[in-house]
């Protein structure tokens, strides 16, 4: 019975990774299509929101089963509650990197304006610490996540500081503004997904420990 | 544990002839709450459960050691009597056992015991204590009846009554569900929840769900010691043992 149970736990955090792994995939296309102004690449990005879509209903339905039948307490518990969080921050993460894909055909007439400013580096920052946050779930590994409150920090230290060269760029030149609002719109949403990476760590953290913590 | 405790055990160790069954067990069961213990089979719930009301005295063989206090006295003192403790702390056992007697006589034995002979007296502790098992509408018209005829969750209900005529302070319950259908089950569970109003409640289960709906500590006892007790809460989200985790979790052997 317990094993039966256990081994589809193992199935289902496998299931959960893969998931991960494709929103955070659509994210980081989402970004190089916007950096290389790839039109093809970015449709590639939007194609899969379907199918990101349909893993998402597939694995919380596949939590919700487990819970009802099993009755799970302590790790288990501790394991399906982290893992219904991955997945929903697993959505959203993709579910920008669509957005942010979007984007790119609005802007594809002329070339970028201060070569993005940071978003670039701002996307690295972000797309490491969802990596990060992941990979602590599937390893049990706390330490690729200790530093996380000083990683969102830099995220949106970033972000602010996006808004304010692009708010700059914009009273140059009001032709400017819509190109800058959509990078500052990016900044937003490249943000939102650090929040999302944090989240997967505080329930990482809680799945390890049974502690609550908050990361700022 | 922030509630006041009503029994306290202090490094009780118990042996039977020359084997072990309690080492060093320190446990404070808290006042009008309900305790669970949870364990493998063998690891000594039952035997620590008896040592509450001295029912390991009627076994041959069996030395105790360690202290036990019941509302701060010592319940191995000189001083203390043993049918006078086993009327404060009364048990429920696995098998629900009634007299061969009527349902009435089964209620009204232990009070007579103890010395009330006026009728309308045990009438109204037969009554109430029928109604505190919450099984007094189901009987009410066949008081007479054997209690033999009752099914198992009513014997079970009524044998709980017992129990609460002689107006214990601690009820002590050993697997007092487990040949019980689910709805049986319910209902006794359901008691649990009300009788600790005026009642501490100490169980047995080997039911790790129902150990988690009807208590509010829970202590996980492991080759005869005591491995960790807290809020049931507690215990069952994140426990602070690997050994109770892999427990509860059944990742167990
Ligand atoms: N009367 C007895 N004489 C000798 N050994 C006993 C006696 N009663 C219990 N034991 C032993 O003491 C240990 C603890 O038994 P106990 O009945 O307390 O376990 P338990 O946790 O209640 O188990 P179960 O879940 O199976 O009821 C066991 O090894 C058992 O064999
Ligand atoms: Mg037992």
């Amino acid at each position: 019975m317990a094993e039966k149970f256990h081994t589809e736990l193992e199935k289902l955090k496998a299931d959960t990774l893969e998931m991960a792994h494709l929103g955070r995939f659509m994210l980081r296309t989402a970004v190089d299509a916007l950096i290389r102004q790839d039109a093809e690449l970015a449709a590639s990005v939007v194609a899969r929101k379907e199918e990101i879509h349909r893993m998402e209903v597939r694995l919380e339905e596949h939590c919700y089963h487990l819970i009802a039948l099993n009755q799970p307490m302590a790790r288990d518990m501790r394991f399906i509650a982290c893992t219904l969080k991955l997945i929903t921050a697993s959505l959203r993460i993709g579910r920008y990197g669509k957005v942010i894909a979007n984007i790119v055909k609005e802007i594809l007439d002329k070339p970028h304006i201060a070569n993005l400013m940071s978003i670039p580096h701002m996307a690295d920052l972000v797309i490491d610490m969802v990596d990060d946050a992941v990979a602590a779930y599937e390893s049990d590994n706390l330490r690729l996540i200790d530093d996380f409150s000083s990683r969102d920090d830099t995220v949106d230290a970033l972000r602010h500081s996006i808004f304010r060269e692009g708010i700059t760029y914009m009273m140059e030149d009001p032709k400017n503004i819509s190109r800058c609002t959509h990078y500052i719109m990016v900044a937003r949403y490249l943000e939102r997904c650090a929040d999302h990476a944090c989240k997967i760590a505080e329930n990482v953290q809680y799945m390890e420990t049974g502690e609550r913590v908050e990361i700022h | 544990m922030s509630d006041a405790a009503i029994i306290t055990t202090n490094n009780v160790n118990l042996w039977y002839n020359e084997k072990q069954a309690l080492q060093s067990v320190s446990i404070k069961i808290p006042k009008n709450r309900v305790t669970s213990l949870i364990g493998p089979s063998g690891c000594g719930k039952s035997t620590l459960l008896r040592c509450f009301n001295r029912l390991n005295d009627l076994i041959d063989h069996v030395k105790i050691t360690g202290e036990i206090t019941l509302d701060d006295e010592n319940i191995h003192a000189p001083s203390t009597d043993v049918v006078t403790l086993r009327k404060k702390v009364g048990m429920v056992f696995q098998k629900p056992n009634p007299f061969p007697k009527t349902i009435y006589e089964n209620v009204a034995y232990g009070p007579r015991v103890h010395g009330v002979r006026d009728k309308a007296e045990l009438d109204k502790i037969v009554e109430q204590s029928l109604r505190h098992a919450a099984i007094w509408d189901e009987v009410k018209e066949r008081l007479n009846d054997s209690a033999l005829g009752l099914s198992g969750g009513q014997q079970q209900r009524l044998c709980i009554a017992r129990t609460l005529a002689v107006e214990p302070e601690v009820i002590l319950m050993d697997e007092p569900c487990s040949s019980l259908d689910p709805i049986a089950t319910a209902k006794i569970e359901n008691l649990i929840e009300r009788l600790k109003e005026d009642y501490t409640v100490i169980i047995v289960t080997h039911n790790m769900q129902q150990a988690a709906r009807v208590s509010d500590y829970t202590g996980f006892m492991y080759l005869g010691k005591l491995i960790e007790c807290g809020k049931t809460g507690q215990i069952f989200e994140h426990p602070k043992e690997e050994l109770t985790e892999n427990y509860i979790t059944g990742r167990f052997g």
